[in-house]
């Protein structure tokens, strides 16, 4: 009890080596983070086998939940980007379905007593790591930009029909707005997941605060317990819509990589 | 939906090539509209990105300026300028976003 009391809400994202490993002197030792990206990915792998393991005209429940999502960024892809969309649903979709699990698993409780290696850890709430999946979105975009458009790409940075003078002032803004997005992208997921399980963990401490203050202070502490019921309900509404938000701004942007030489 | 991505087309005698498939899903659905009203969802999704544009902007625009200070040694001007440029790309981004769902009833990008 006088543990868990002592932990701080900060402690849930420290970062701990559970296997040691050193690759040419760079540190990438196997750790509580990683651990939990390799267990989302088993546990969408596992599911995704036996979704399409027999898969027939009459959907089983787990085929047709695995349908609904695919329905669900194939139509976003399509109506987003359009018909040339179809060759990254792939991408989309994993995206999609790998924040999508890394946000579920976080809500996750510890078993209590567990050590800290495998207590369980929101990926999504490091922002290295949500930054490296932007990026990823990013360099898509413009390779995909410039493959398709040629140079016409830079149109993206000069809107067309305003008057000449305008573009001294239009061009950087056009440019910083483009260099923001990766930014943006990962800034949004990380901090809903950060602030989130902040809530949720100062929520709990004042329960326990609460209780071991004894007499009426006892009864008080029905109130941060129906928060933090809340508060969780809220964070799954939010896991799923953070995953869903940086696929449909995946989408977006790809499809301004697709048309970029149009306006 | 899921099977065209079955290889082996199951339940199916002879499975017809993707793009004929693709041909006759077009023809049931009509015109591909692309500029469907979007859900409930997507109007939540929505206002959490409202100020996340708007911080990444300034955040990008700063940093810029305050890099190209520390080149040039002209404190404070490029990041003065920066910070006026990172805001003025928020709000573009911002317009950008919104304006995307009245496409229909303004012609402004």
């Amino acid at each position: 009890m006088k543990e868990l009391y002592a932990a701080s809400p900060l402690d849930q994202f420290k970062i701990h080596p559970i296997v040691d490993l050193n690759f040419g002197g760079v540190d990438v030792s196997l750790t509580n983070s990683a651990l939990w990206m390799l267990i989302a990915i088993g546990a969408i792998i596992i599911f995704f086998f036996f979704a399409t393991r027999r898969a027939s005209m009459i959907p089983s429940r787990i085929q047709g939940a695995a349908e609904v999502m695919y329905e669900f960024i194939f139509d976003l892809v399509r109506d987003t980007v359009g018909a040339e969309g179809r060759k990254f649903f792939p991408y989309v979709f994993t995206l999609f379905i790998f924040i999508l699990v890394a946000n579920f698993f976080g809500m996750i409780p510890s078993i209590p007593g567990a050590p800290k290696e495998v207590h369980t850890f929101t990926t999504t709430s490091h922002l290295i790591v949500t930054f490296a999946l932007a990026m990823l979105t990013i360099t898509i975009v413009v390779i995909y930009g410039f493959w398709k458009n040629g140079l016409g790409f830079l149109r993206l940075f000069a809107p067309s029909g305003q008057p000449l003078p305008m573009y001294i002032i239009l061009i950087p803004v056009e440019v910083v707005s483009f260099l923001s997005r990766p930014l943006s992208l990962a800034i949004r997921l990380f901090a809903n997941m950060f602030a989130g399980h902040i809530i949720l963990k100062v929520f709990a401490g004042f329960i326990v605060s609460l209780f071991s203050a004894g007499g009426a202070f006892v009864l008080i502490g029905i109130f941060p317990f129906l928060g933090i019921l809340a508060v969780t309900l809220l964070e799954f509404l939010i896991a799923a819509l953070q995953a869903y938000v940086f696929a449909i701004l995946t989408c977006i942007y790809l499809s301004d990589a697709a048309h970029a030489a149009d306006h | 939906m899921a099977n065209d991505l079955d290889e082996d087309g199951a339940g199916r005698d002879k499975p017809p090539s993707l793009d004929e498939f693709s041909e006759r899903l077009d023809a049931m659905r009509g015109e591909p509209n692309e500029e469907k009203p979007p859900g409930a969802g997507a109007g939540l999704g929505q206002a959490m990105r409202l100020s996340t544009e708007l911080l990444a902007g300034l955040l990008v625009g700063g940093a810029l300026g305050y890099g190209l200070d520390r080149l040039l040694e002209t404190s404070p001007w490029f990041l003065l300028a920066g910070i006026g440029v990172g805001f003025a790309a928020g709000l573009r981004n911002l317009s950008r976003m919104l304006s995307r769902n009245n496409e229909g009833s303004s012609d402004r990008g």
